[in-house]
Formats: structure tokens, C-alpha cells, sequence
């Protein structure tokens, strides 16, 4: 699950080409580019699993939630990511190959990545010839252009990411449907010379800008179809299609069918393949169920991708069959404890609470090594670029705590005894009051007293631990958290955790309150480095002023048991979206 | 009997408003009483990255500044007559009745509603009609064997019904009749659609639901049928040789199913509110499962409309009851 957000980035300077900017696309669609492998337990996490071309069938894929939207310009999770690709095709996505090759940016409707100019401030695509909508309408980059002004119409699509608005040069564009007639296309930073060029200008230089333009809300959608029935909050109920498939019927929140879009072709997205000819999206089907009927074959696909239960977990690991039908990847998102650096302000204090922290406990309570994750010494998992391995509080060498390492850190913040503080944590997040119960007793046994405060998720950011006011308020100096980034480099996953410019007064990520000079400097210096081969060595920096910072504590690199349907074809795990590539999934 | 129904239907609007009145105040009173400002409650409707610019327009939008019986008097406009929420010359419609607008999903509440009850009703009438039937003929046939190998099973079966939760039971059904035998698979279709498959999909839960509310009934009845079968006007009715079906069925049973119609009534009211455990266990788009992910998403208006909608359903039930019982008893009309 995706959950960040931008929000002022002060004084980023730098222009130019991303770390990943040289990785071209992959004109091969279909089953992508990594290798092919036979079925066996884990093998769909760096290979590709039934490799092929067959076209037809219908596939089932269950969720247990509903999603925020199915509106590509207004939805902020990754298997949504992941799915409305199905239907969606925005300037760049991700190649489509296993492992670390599929954190590879692509060109998807555009030509090629971004070409920047004026230091970074103007992004200028080129988008395909004779790509066309579902009705059969030729995408221009005015439609491109549309579908950016859509994510300005924060009342009515809240929930896609901010940002166009933080970045573009008329933050305060109201969007497309406010006095339509006279703001239609009246976003004066997104120009289009021509109907295949498009020209983003931005307010400062923004190096990760393709990563932007790769998020879905890069999508065309034509202004006529945006109207009446089809248009602004209802949308959703049936969006435009410049993806493989389109939708045939949606009843919201419950059932959705996609059918193959006859106007879709390869070479105008080669990063997505047509190989179903219907797909079945039922929603809000129970976790249980869900896990059975991708068992008893009702359904070939967990739309979530967060993985089985328990129940599902053991009947799988102990069976040689199922087993040889399952992943175990590490999928990019971190568990973890936020320390807040104003409520804790004794860096001592803080180390402290590193050091006691039981990470084996911390484990448990996320359901182990297989379906919880692997314990975590850094900020950035291993699936990030630039990750790199330290353990600063003897995270992995000491898995139970280091007690006596942590007393001696309470004698120098001047609390030899330990202290009082509050905790806040998720009720309605697997593992999440498991987990701060763990850490309650870990603490304990130095001193150190946590009283627990438990939130809703949906309140958890904007009115308690994500808002600093609160915080203060209720002395909360330790809060759970999970996090993933929106894009797969270091200021994708770190920006919104530790920059200080990020800390807003509701919806706050950077709960920590993490404002370090020398770290906001660093996000500075990295966004300004032109040169991909010294701008990833930024990325573990970060991470370790952070941690010898003490205001975050990892508890695991979260891993997910995959059951992968054998009737499946073209498999493989995505390291971007953290799941399987639902773009390119067939039928035997 | 006119002016009772009357009556109770004054009592019914009364008893309503107040329902929709106390609704309001837990989700708009008692944050306040909490310390939330109006700006935190708006913080909660502008999605996941909330830009204080945005919140203020969504505190406007909703009059969270004006005084409470102002927002509760536009609420009870809006059900009669709809609601513009609007922030300058940004619009949005919410039509008649308005029970609310779901900022979630960016839809009025009252038709997302709506969509659920033909599959709680289909859920609620199928399990109720066989509770009832199956209910009260174990009770009546537990009342006449009493103390019979047939009357320890019976209600040792009943007290398994009573005691065993619908999750438990649901999940061990779907289990060995859908994911292991592969008899049912358990997905709504509409009963227009296809009557059969409609049944058909519907047939676990019912039983799975029907389970719990039958072994009740069956208690119900057996306790009304061991009293009823003692009275005096039994023993005459014996006395002047009647048949004993007719003894048992005529007299017998009907005086002992007046206390279990009023209960079926309210149970059945109860259950048009949601089913909530037995719709998430199978996962059926109902009410109850509605109301799981109003909750899950602190969807307030939605869970306000769910509420209020559930409360309508009760209270009418409550009435239809009331004024059954006063066709069958006129004693109650007085």
C-alpha cells in the first residue's frame, strides 16, 4: 500500500537525467524480458513462470477491500497502480520484466523518457502516433494535458496524489470541471506546441520528474467523454480506456468487468499485453475467501497482493504441491516505529528505545519470517535504489535487544530509570497492536513505559498521529507506521519520511518530525546532481544520518507469501508495485 | 383501530426523528465534546493528502463552523428536499432524500444504500422463512414428545444453534460445501436474473443464518406449547372429542405463536438493518457488509445513513407488530 505525499519541496535544484533515465523500454510485451522458469517455490520472484502467448479465458482475480477509486488520476495504492494499467495508459510506466529489472523506467504513450531543459524546469515528451481511446478517437497530448488538469479537482477526486500541484507553475488551478467553459484547458504549465508534444513546466527543477509522469495519473482522457454520465465524480464508473482492456460493467465497490479494448495495439503499449478476454474483479470478498477461492480455483488472482493469512499460509507451506505454486519476496515496504523527535528530544533517549526494541518480538508480531519480513536495520529496504546494508543498533547481530547498551544510553539522556510516553498505533492494521504490544514489553524491561493509544487507519494521518499539533498535545512519542514508496529511488522513499519541509500540520508523514539540517541539505544536493552514478550515493547517506538520528526505528523489510494460480501465464513478481505485473497476466 | 394505527404511526415519525437526532450528535456532538475542531472533522473527508486549502473548503462546504442545530436542521432539509454542497462555484448535488454524501466515494449516500437491500432482503426473507417454519416444528414436535430421545436431540441441536457463532458455522459451511465439495459457490445473483441461481448461491447462507434463529424459535416454542398444552381450555377442547391435530394446530399452536410472531417481526426488522456477521462471512454485498466497510473506512455519512436506515426498519417492524398484536389481542388497543 502506497501512502505519501509532497508537500513543499523547498529548493530542489537540480535538473537533468535520473538514475534510471538510460534503462530504455522493452518492445517485447507479453511475458517482458527476465527469464523463464518452471514452477517451484519462489520462482516467479526473479523469473518468469508459464511463459506464453495463448490468448483467451476469464479471469477472477478477488479483493478484500474496495479500492479508493478506480479512476487512474485519483487513486493512491499500488495494486490500484498495478491494475488500472489494465485499462489506462499513462507517458511512462515500469519495464515489464522480473526483479530488479522491473524498477527500470519505460516508455509507455510517450516515445521516450523526458527530455529536461532550462535546469530541470521543463519536461518535453513525445507521445505515439495513432494511439487511440476505446472509442476509437486518436489520443492527442491535449487529452494527455486533460487528464493532468483532472488531478488539479481536489473536491471531487481527492485521493490521487499532489504532485502536479506542488510542482506545475499554477499550483492553484481549480481543475476542469470549476466554471468549465472558461477554465477548460486553462492550465497555463502543461503546453502542447503540437498534438504529439507535451511540455511540463515546472516551478523548480524536479530531477525525478519521469517518475511522476510514470504514476497513472499521466493518462489522457478526451474533455467529451468526461461529461454527463461519464464525468467528474462518476468517472470512475466507467473511465476512458487507452489500456488493453475497458470496462463492460461496473456496480461501485462490488463487481467490475473488463473486456478487451478492440482499439488497443502493442506497439502503441508495449509494456502491457491483451491476453484475456474478460476479467472478473469481485470486491470486498472476505481475506478467507479470498485465499480459498484462489485455492479451489473460483478466482486465479488476490488483487491486493499483500498476501494469504495464516490459515491459507499453513496449508500452503505444508504442502509440497502448493508450496512449488507460491512466492516469498520482499516487497518494498517497511514496517517501523516512528520516534518523535520533539516529544523524545534526547537523541540518547531515542537510542535507547533502538536498542531495547526486541526485533524478534517486532517480527512475530507481523507474522514471522515468511508472511511478516525479514528484520530491518536501515530505513530503505533492499528493493530501493541505492539501498545499502548497515545495523548502526544491532538490529540483526542482536535480534532479542541490546539492554544493556540501551541502559547505558537512558544514564546519558539523564533517565537512568527510564521514562513515560505514549504510543500510537493502527487497530485496524494486521500486526500493528500486535506490534506495539511487543514493543511495550520489550521496552518495559528497561524502564522505558509505553502507554498505547489505538486509531482507526482512515484517521490515523489526518486527525491523530498525523498531526503534529495531536502529538504534542498527547506526549505520543513512539507511533507505528508502514511505508512504501511512490517511486523506486531514495527521494521516492525517503522525501516524505525525513525532509523537514515535509512536516504539515494534518496528514502528516513525517511524523518523527525529522528537520535535520545536514539530511534536508542532502535531499538538496541529491535532486541537483545531474550524474546517475553520484546521485544514488546520496540515498544511503540519508538513510544513516536518519538512523544515527534515532527517529525511525525498522522493524521489518516486509515480505508476503504469494499464492500464484498454476492457470496462470506470463507470472512474475513486480519489484515496483511489490506484487505480481497484473499488465501482462494470461490464461492457460 | 384506525385511531391506533394513527397513533402509532405519530409515534413512529416521533420516535425517528429522535433516532436521526442522537445519530447526528455521536457523529457530529461528540467529537467536538472530544476536542476536534471543525477543521479536524473536515480533514477526514478530502482523501489521502489533504491540503489545508482543500480542508477549509470542505469546512465550509459542510457548515462545520455553524452551530449544531443549524447542521442538524440543513441535515433533516436534505432528507426532505436534497442538499447543495457547494464551496464558490464548485457544486455538488445530493438529491432527495439525502441521507448524507459519501466524500469517499464521491456519491450521495441514499443510493449506495439503496443498492444493498435486495440482497439483505433476499438474505433476511430466506433465512427467516426457514427459521420460522423449522423452528417452530421442532418446537412444537420437541413440546409434544417431551422428554422423548427426539426432544434431547432437538434441543441439544437448538443449543448448539444458540451457542455456535454465524463466522464459526459460515466459515466450516463454505469450507465443506463450496471450497471442498464444490457444491455451492456462494455469489449473489439477482432473483429477476435467474430465480434458481438465486436460491441456489443463496442456500448456505440461509442455513448458516437460519441455524442460529431456528434453534431459538425451536426453544420459544417448545416453552409456549408445554405451557399451552396444560391450560385448561386444552383439556376441554380433548374433552369434547377433537381431533388432536386440530387440538394441537388450531388451539394449541395458536396461542402459543402470538409471542413468537412479535419476536419474528423484530428479528426480522433486525435483520433488514444488516446481517453483518453472516454477509461477511460470505462475503454478500448487503447492508451488513456495507456498514463493515462504511466503518472500516470512518465513511461517516454513510455509517449515519446505515444507522438511520437501519433504525427505520426496526421501528417499522415495531409498528407493524404493534398493531398485529392489537388485531389479534384487542385488549392492547385500550
Amino acid at each position: 500500500m502506497m501512502r505519501r505525499k509532497i508537500t513543499g519541496l523547498a529548493a530542489l535544484t537540480a535538473a537533468g537525467a535520473l538514475g534510471l533515465a538510460a534503462c530504455g523500454g522493452s518492445s517485447s510485451g507479453g511475458g517482458g524480458t527476465g527469464s523463464t522458469s518452471t514452477s517451484s517455490y519462489n520462482a516467479a520472484v526473479s523469473g518468469v513462470v508459464n511463459p506464453s502467448s495463448h490468448k483467451g479465458g476469464t479471469m477472477t482475480m478477488d479483493l478484500n477491500v474496495t479500492p479508493d477509486s478506480t479512476d487512474y488520476q485519483n487513486t493512491y495504492y499500488a495494486y490500484m497502480w498495478d491494475f488500472v494499467r489494465l485499462y489506462s495508459e499513462s507517458l511512462l510506466t515500469y519495464k515489464s520484466c522480473p526483479g530488479k529489472c522491473g524498477l527500470q523506467l519505460a516508455p509507455a504513450l510517450a516515445t521516450g523518457l523526458g527530455t529536461a531543459s532550462d535546469g530541470g524546469r521543463i519536461w518535453t515528451y513525445h507521445i505515439r502516433n495513432n494511439v487511440k481511446f476505446q472509442d476509437g478517437h486518436t489520443v492527442t497530448s491535449a487529452d494527455v494535458k486533460y487528464g493532468v488538469e483532472r488531478t488539479f479537482a481536489k473536491t471531487l477526486l481527492p485521493d490521487g496524489p499532489i504532485y502536479y500541484q506542488v510542482l506545475l507553475q499554477d499550483p492553484h488551478y481549480p481543475g476542469p470541471y470549476t466554471d468549465r467553459a472558461k477554465n477548460i484547458m486553462g492550465l497555463t504549465s502543461v503546453t502542447t506546441p503540437n498534438p504529439t508534444t507535451i511540455v511540463f513546466h515546472l516551478n523548480q527543477p524536479f530531477a525525478d520528474f519521469n517518475y511522476v509522469v510514470a504514476i497513472s495519473q499521466s493518462t489522457p482522457v478526451e474533455p467529451s467523454w468526461d461529461t454527463g454520465a461519464h464525468g467528474g465524480a462518476n468517472f470512475q464508473l466507467d473511465p476512458e480506456s487507452t489500456g488493453p482492456y475497458e470496462f463492460q460493467s461496473y456496480t461501485l465497490n462490488k463487481q467490475l468487468t473488463l473486456v478487451d479494448n478492440p482499439y488497443w495495439t502493442q506497439a502503441g503499449d508495449p509494456q502491457a499485453s491483451q491476453l484475456l478476454s474478460k476479467i472478473i474483479v469481485n470486491m470486498n470478498v472476505n481475506q478467507s475467501t479470498v485465499d480459498q477461492n484462489q485455492l479451489a480455483n473460483y478466482a486465479q488472482l488476490d488483487l491486493h497482493g499483500l498476501g494469504v493469512q495464516a490459515a491459507a499460509k499453513d496449508k500452503i507451506l505444508t504442502s509440497s504441491s502448493l508450496k512449488a505454486d507460491s512466492d516469498n519476496p520482499v516487497n518494498g515496504f517497511l514496517r517501523f516505529a516512528y520516534i518523535n523527535t520533539k516529544v523524545i528530544s534526547n537523541l540518547h533517549c531515542r537510542e535507547a528505545i533502538e536498542y531495547a526494541a526486541n526485533k524478534t518480538t517486532l517480527q512475530d508480531a507481523y507474522g514471522g519470517p515468511v508472511v511478516g519480513g525479514q528484520i530491518a536495520s536501515t530505513v530503505m529496504p533492499p528493493t530501493v535504489i541505492g539501498y545499502k546494508s548497515f545495523d548502526l543498533y544491532n538490529s540483526v547481530s542482536m535480534p532479542n535487544g541490546d539492554d544493556s547498551a540501551a541502559k547505558a544510553q537512558l544514564k546519558l539522556c539523564g533517565k537512568p530509570n527510564g521514562f513515560s510516553v505514549n504510543m500510537a498505533y493502527r487497530t485496524d492494521t494486521p500486526g500493528d497492536q500486535q506490534a506495539a504490544t511487543a514493543l511495550q514489553a520489550a521496552l518495559k524491561t528497561v524502564g522505558i513505559n509505553l502507554s498505547l493509544d489505538g486509531f482507526p487507519t482512515a484517521k490515523y494521518y489526518s486527525n491523530f498521529a498525523g498531526s503534529p499539533a495531536y502529538v504534542h498535545s498527547h506526549d505520543i512519542g513512539v507511533a507505528i507506521g508502514g511505508w512504501g514508496a511512490d517511486w523506486p529511488d531514495g527521494y521516492g522513499f525517503l522525501y516524505d519520511l525525513a525532509d523537514g519541509s515535509a512536516i504539515v500540520p494534518a496528514g502528516n508523514s513525517n511524523i518523527a518530525e525529522i528537520n535535520l539540517p545536514a539530511v534536508n541539505s542532502l535531499f538538496n544536493q541529491a535532486a541537483g546532481d545531474t550524474n546517475p552514478a553520484t546521485e544514488v550515493t546520496y540515498w544511503p547517506k540519508i538513510d544513516q544520518d536518519i538512523m544515527a538520528d534515532a527517529a525511525i526505528l525498522p522493524i521489518v523489510y516486509q515480505k508476503v507469501l504469494l499464492y500464484r494460480n498454476p492457470n496462470l501465464t506470463n507470472v512474475y513478481f513486480d519489484d515496483y508495485y511489490g506484487m505480481y505485473n497484473y499488465a501482462v497476466l494470461g490464461l492457460k | 383501530m384506525i385511531t391506533f394505527i394513527i397513533r402509532r404511526l405519530f409515534a413512529t415519525v416521533l420516535l425517528l426523528i429522535i433516532v436521526s437526532m442522537i445519530t447526528f450528535a455521536i457523529f457530529f456532538l461528540l467529537p467536538r465534546l472530544a476536542g476536534q475542531t471543525p477543521y479536524n472533522l473536515a480533514a477526514q473527508y478530502v482523501g489521502k493528502v489533504p491540503i489545508p486549502s482543500q480542508i477549509h473548503a470542505m469546512e465550509a462546504r459542510l457548515g462545520l463552523n455553524e452551530p449544531l442545530q443549524v447542521q442538524y436542521g440543513r441535515f433533516l432539509k436534505g432528507i426532505v428536499a436534497g442538499e447543495t454542497y457547494s464551496t464558490g462555484s464548485s457544486k455538488v448535488y445530493c438529491p432527495a432524500p439525502c441521507l448524507g454524501y459519501s466524500w469517499k466515494n464521491q456519491q450521495p449516500v441514499w443510493p449506495l444504500l439503496t443498492s444493498n437491500i435486495p440482497v439483505t432482503l433476499s438474505l433476511a426473507a430466506g433465512a427467516a422463512v426457514i427459521w420460522l417454519f423449522s423452528g417452530v416444528a421442532i418446537g412444537v414436535l420437541s413440546a409434544l414428545k417431551r422428554g422423548s430421545i427426539i426432544d434431547r436431540l432437538s434441543m441439544g441441536t437448538a443449543l448448539l444453534g444458540v451457542s455456535l457463532p454465524i463466522f464459526f458455522t459460515g466459515a466450516i459451511a463454505l469450507f465443506l460445501f463450496s471450497f471442498h465439495w464444490h457444491i455451492f459457490n456462494v455469489q449473489y445473483v439477482g432473483i429477476t436474473t435467474n430465480p434458481l441461481l438465486w436460491a441456489k448461491n443463496l442456500v448456505l447462507p440461509w442455513i448458516t443464518l437460519a441455524f442460529l434463529y431456528s434453534a431459538l424459535y425451536a426453544r420459544l416454542t417448545r416453552a409456549g406449547m408445554l405451557e399451552t398444552m396444560n391450560e385448561d381450555y386444552i383439556r376441554t377442547a380433548r374433552a369434547k372429542g377433537l381431533p388432536e391435530r386440530t387440538v394441537i394446530f388450531k388451539h394449541g399452536l395458536r396461542a402459543a405463536l402470538t409471542p413468537i410472531l412479535t419476536i419474528f417481526g423484530l428479528d426480522l426488522g433486525l435483520l433488514l438493518g444488516g446481517a453483518v456477521l453472516t454477509e461477511f462471512t460470505f462475503s454478500l454485498h448487503g447492508l451488513g457488509l456495507f456498514t463493515i466497510e462504511a466503518i472500516g473506512n470512518s465513511d461517516l455519512p454513510e455509517i449515519m445513513g446505515v444507522v438511520l436506515l437501519a433504525s427505520f426498519f426496526i421501528v417499522i417492524a415495531n409498528m407493524v407488530v404493534d398493531i398485529l398484536y392489537a388485531a389479534i389481542d384487542p385488549r392492547v388497543r385500550l
